[in-house]
């Protein structure tokens, strides 16, 4: 089987690159000023009591010592421990990220339904309404930065309409959420069957997802809108029309063309949301991971940081071969 | 990249033209371009505002802008303040117009120090990558260095920069050309294959010049137009990081008014119905964000040989 | 012959590419083409000089910026400029069928040979799926590709470049189409694949009685396929006449030039070939190719000929024309 060679060789691609990336964000985040143990005992604690916990802690080896540590625990799946939250970090992790993911997934849905449609249109006129539209719609969604435009949104919508709840987090305090199966609120409601839960998740999603749709249709747009165009005046869309198949067939299979291409940018941007939702993440006190992974630099907590790397790392990657196996499937090309 | 215009440009014109009336007639030709598209000259526009107002500010601005006046916080725009008053009673106009010269200087330095950095490592990568040497093993292992940075969540690496550095404007700095250092990498590492294998480049090879002067010479000058529409792209972008990293209290320190941090602290506000110290710094982030795009595109169009003798033709 | 009994008649048909800063540039200067049914021209040309443009504006498909300017294509009596799109598109590949050069870009590398088949009748002769896949099938056999059943589901990129033409054929002649335009279909095989290919062409098309347009750079190959041949220079037919007389007794001086190109007498060829350095670089007011022409008389440079008869049936654009065997 061809796909389980190139998925086998993708991933020990990948094996020297996460090491890259542990071992920049070790000495990256060992740099940041400041001692945990004197943050995780106060100001007031003795020189000794301090000196002790930096012994437990590891923290008076050389770095070096620390990294291979580190590195070894890392291979058995142990992150450490957050200071902040004294939990281990891959606990902390496996609560936060599925709120992370059910945000940038419902998030890149939209983006997609918008930025879609809206290139395939523009793609087909060199000219009129719909291009020039989408022309400043990419240009516009680049250049607004997404923090603001969540606060627009909260606003209008609840602010000045009233029309959603408080922008508070994932679910309303007064709602008993689900039990967690997948971590995703609005999965496990519908596992539950608890209807309240629902409703109430959906509504806090709805703005932070939109918000983030509305920015990244922008990207999604100009990739579908370009490569269209392209697939459009290529050799073979020409041939179909010499053909004579009907106008929708041509544009079918120039669309159909141009989905490697569009699969890509939402890959890219998938990968790149995890941990750039983190904005519109503190403007709705989300709790997601990127909220967490910035508390951590803030607050000079080495471990979560290091553990967020790692996971999104790791969870590219799973992206990544997604998106191989989806090319497989949409590419005759390159099953040969 | 004016040479590397001038000799892709049509033949026979330019070369006997005295070098005045060949800066005149790009001058009217860039005129006459920005008339056929009136969205480029809206971004030169927005640009050369955003500029002046960053120089002019202390002169135009009604009130001080890290002065507060408690008696009169949260006053929604209107007379006396046309924009309205923030939080601390500071003046939201004031603050808006002095906020380029922090914002434009962070991303504009941070831009121009990654692009000269990055495209240096780039091109010298290129050129040596393929042949058989050492250097090969060291372009292989720049690009490979790149994957890894690249890889890293770009939000998270440039607070961890910041806090690594300290929070002052100069780890911004540090920060934008770091991150953003790998694009122009990549992008004047291609440039530089295609360039490489070009009839003049080889000739120049053969005449015996060094791999530096090739490089000076010949392989750069070309290689330039994609990285400047990069380059004016990217300050919009660094400006949108400025703010990000601002908005969440790693980047500028908060009375310094700063498009981002404004936003931050307007952000409370917002949600009881004060929408004013939020969303004017918003919108003159995203105006000057959307201009310095427009420029970009532009010069993408214009440092294209074959889509500006198309505009040119449809000039007429 | 009336325009009633003609499959196409194509009048005064010119063809212009707008230029940048200068005047439009005409692919096409007013061509006058009538193919029979059931004829097979050959339309023989060097690349630029309007064949392919010729085919597309037939098709109503010139390349944007190109528009047609002004003529007339008539297709079975009807007037395919006067006609809507959508109806025109009915036409093409059902009556009109194209052979493309160079399949494996063109056909559609995702689709399953057998179903780019299959589209094109299914979308034009209104059958089912199902039968429209047979019918699939038995073009694939029609065009003797081997284990048709298998290469049904095989994508272009799996085939080899004469068996990738022979799809295009199958695709052409599914539909039994009155006209098939040949647009250099063989240039990117190998000469013996070639020979397989045209035979193959040239047999289909007289089995479904379909008249051919045969456009190609190399006239040799019109001799062995062609009943009347058309020579197109710089967007004008300069010379057409019935395939024998043609060979016999070559007229205008270009036409000679194609002959002697592809002859292996070296004296011949130098004798119709104006070497490069003699070429003047302005065309000026008279025939376009007085600059090439090694028999160019002062008249040649002033006045413009036109397509006039030589002999019954024989047309040539020239003043001189060239009355001796070669």
């Amino acid at each position: 089987m061809p796909i389980l060679r190139y998925i086998g060789r993708r991933v020990l691609f990948v094996i020297p690159q996460l090491f890259g990336i542990i071992l920049v964000s070790f000495f990256l985040v060992k740099l940041i000023p400041g001692d945990p143990a004197v943050m995780m005992l106060g100001p007031t604690a003795s020189t000794q009591s301090i000196a002790e916990l930096r012994d437990k802690l590891g923290l008076s080896k050389p770095l070096i010592t620390q990294f291979g540590r580190y590195l070894h625990d890392v291979a058995r799946g142990d992150l450490g421990t957050s200071w902040q939250t004294t939990r281990p970090v891959t606990e902390d992790l496996f609560q936060r990220f599925p709120a992370t993911l059910e945000l940038i997934t419902l998030g890149l849905l939209v983006a997609l339904a918008i930025g879609f449609p809206l290139g395939v249109a523009a793609a087909r006129r060199r000219r009129g309404p719909i291009r020039k539209f989408a022309d400043y719609y990419g240009l516009l969604a680049g250049a607004l930065p997404d923090f603001w435009l969540a606060l627009v949104l909260i606003y209008v919508f609840y602010t000045a309409l009233g029309w959603i709840p408080a922008p508070l987090g994932r679910i309303d305090m007064a709602v008993v959420p689900p039990p967690t199966v997948t971590g995703s609120l609005v999965i496990d409601s519908l596992i539950a069957g608890n209807l309240a839960a629902l409703a109430s998740s959906l509504g806090h999603l709805l703005l932070p997802v939109l918000t983030l749709g509305l920015i990244n249709a922008g990207p999604i747009l100009k990739m579908t809108q370009s490569t269209v165009e392209r697939t459009l005046s290529s050799d073979f869309i020409r041939y179909a029309e010499m053909c004579g198949l009907p106008r929708r067939v041509v544009l079918r299979q120039a669309v159909r063309a141009a989905l490697p291409s569009v699969l890509t940018i939402v890959s890219v941007l998938y990968g790149f949301l995890i941990g750039g939702a983190v904005l519109v993440e503190i403007v709705f006190s989300w709790g997601g991971a990127g909220q967490y992974a910035v508390q951590g630099v803030l607050n000079a907590d080495v471990n979560p940081v290091l553990g967020f790397v790692v996971f999104s790392a790791v969870l590219s990657l799973v992206i990544y071969l997604v998106v191989d196996l989806l090319y497989f499937a949409l590419d005759p090309r390159m099953r040969g | 990249m004016s040479t590397a215009v001038a000799s892709r440009g049509p033949a026979g014109v330019g070369a006997a033209d005295p070098a005045g009336s060949r800066w005149l007639r790009r001058l009217r030709f860039f005129a006459a371009v920005l008339r056929q598209r009136p969205t480029f000259a809206i971004g030169y526009a927005i640009v050369a505002v955003v500029i002046v107002t960053a120089l002019l500010a202390p002169w135009i601005v009604p009130y001080g802008p890290m002065v507060a006046d408690p008696t009169v916080y949260l006053l929604p725009p209107g007379r006396g303040h046309l924009l309205g008053t923030d939080g601390t009673g500071m003046d939201i106009l004031s603050r808006v117009l002095y906020a380029p010269r922090v914002d434009l200087a962070i991303a504009g330095i941070g831009t121009l120090v990654s692009a000269s950095i990055g495209s240096c490592i780039g091109a010298i990568v290129g050129y040596y990558e393929g042949q058989r040497s050492w250097r090969r093993a060291v372009s292989a292992s720049v690009m490979r260095s790149a994957d890894v940075l690249q890889a890293f969540p770009v939000f998270v690496f440039a607070i961890a920069l910041v806090a690594v550095f300290g929070q002052s404007v100069r780890s911004i700095v540090v920060a934008i050309a770091f991150v953003n250092a790998p694009i122009y990498l990549r992008l004047m590492r291609t440039q530089v294959l295609s360039i490489r294998r070009l009839r003049y480049v080889e000739a120049a090879y053969v005449a015996g010049a060094s791999d530096l002067s090739i490089l000076a010479r010949h392989v750069i000058p070309n290689a330039m137009a994609p990285v400047l529409a990069q380059l004016s792209v990217n300050i919009g972008w660094a400006v949108l990081l400025t703010a990000g990293l601002s908005f969440v209290g790693a980047g500028v320190v908060a009375p310094t008014p700063e498009w981002g941090s404004m936003i931050a602290m307007g952000f409370q506000n917002v949600v009881t119905g004060q929408w004013w110290p939020s969303v004017f710094p918003g919108i003159a982030l995203g105006v000057t964000v959307f201009g310095f795009a427009l420029v970009g595109a532009s010069v993408e169009v214009l440092a294209d040989p074959v889509r500006r003798r198309i505009l040119s033709g449809s000039l007429g | 012959m009336s325009g009633e009994d003609l499959i196409l008649d194509v009048a005064d048909l010119w063809v212009a590419f707008p230029s940048y800063r200068a005047a439009p540039v005409h692919a096409l200067k007013g061509v006058d083409l009538q193919i029979a049914p059931g004829a097979m021209i050959g339309l023989v040309g060097e690349s630029g000089s309007g064949k392919t443009t010729l085919a597309r504006a037939i098709m109503g498909l010139v390349p944007p910026p190109g528009v047609v300017e002004r003529g007339r294509v008539l297709f079975a009596g009807k007037d395919l400029r006067r006609m809507d799109a959508e109806a025109r598109r009915h036409l093409l590949g059902r009556e009109i069928a194209m052979v493309i050069p160079n399949p494996r870009a063109e056909l559609n590398p995702v689709i399953p040979v057998g179903r780019q088949i299959a589209n094109v009748v299914f979308h034009h002769l209104g059958v089912s799926r199902k039968e429209a896949t047979g019918v699939a099938l038995d073009m694939l056999r029609a065009v003797r590709i081997p284990d048709p059943e298998r290469r049904l589901n095989a994508y272009p990129h799996e085939l080899s470049g004469g068996m990738a033409q022979r799809v295009v054929i199958a695709i052409a002649l599914a539909c039994s189409p009155k006209l098939v335009i040949s647009d250099d279909a063989t240039s990117g095989l190998d000469v013996t694949v070639q020979a397989q290919v045209l035979d193959l062409l040239r047999s289909m098309v007289q089995e479904k009685g379909a008249a051919t347009l045969f456009i190609t750079r190399d006239v040799a190959i019109t001799a062995h396929f062609c009943t009347r041949i058309a020579v197109i220079y710089a967007g004008q037919l300069v010379e057409m006449a019935d395939t024998r007389a043609f060979f016999a007794r070559p007229a205008h001086p270009y036409s000679i030039m194609l002959l002697a190109a592809f002859s292996h007498n070296p004296a011949l060829r130098a004798r119709w070939t104006r070497a490069a350095g003699e070429i003047a670089d302005a065309a000026g007011e008279g025939c376009a190719f007085a600059q090439r022409c090694v028999r160019r008389q002062p008249r040649c440079l002033t006045d413009i000929p036109t397509l006039r008869a030589i002999a019954p049936g024989h047309l040539a654009r020239c003043h001189y024309p060239v009355e001796e065997r070669q």
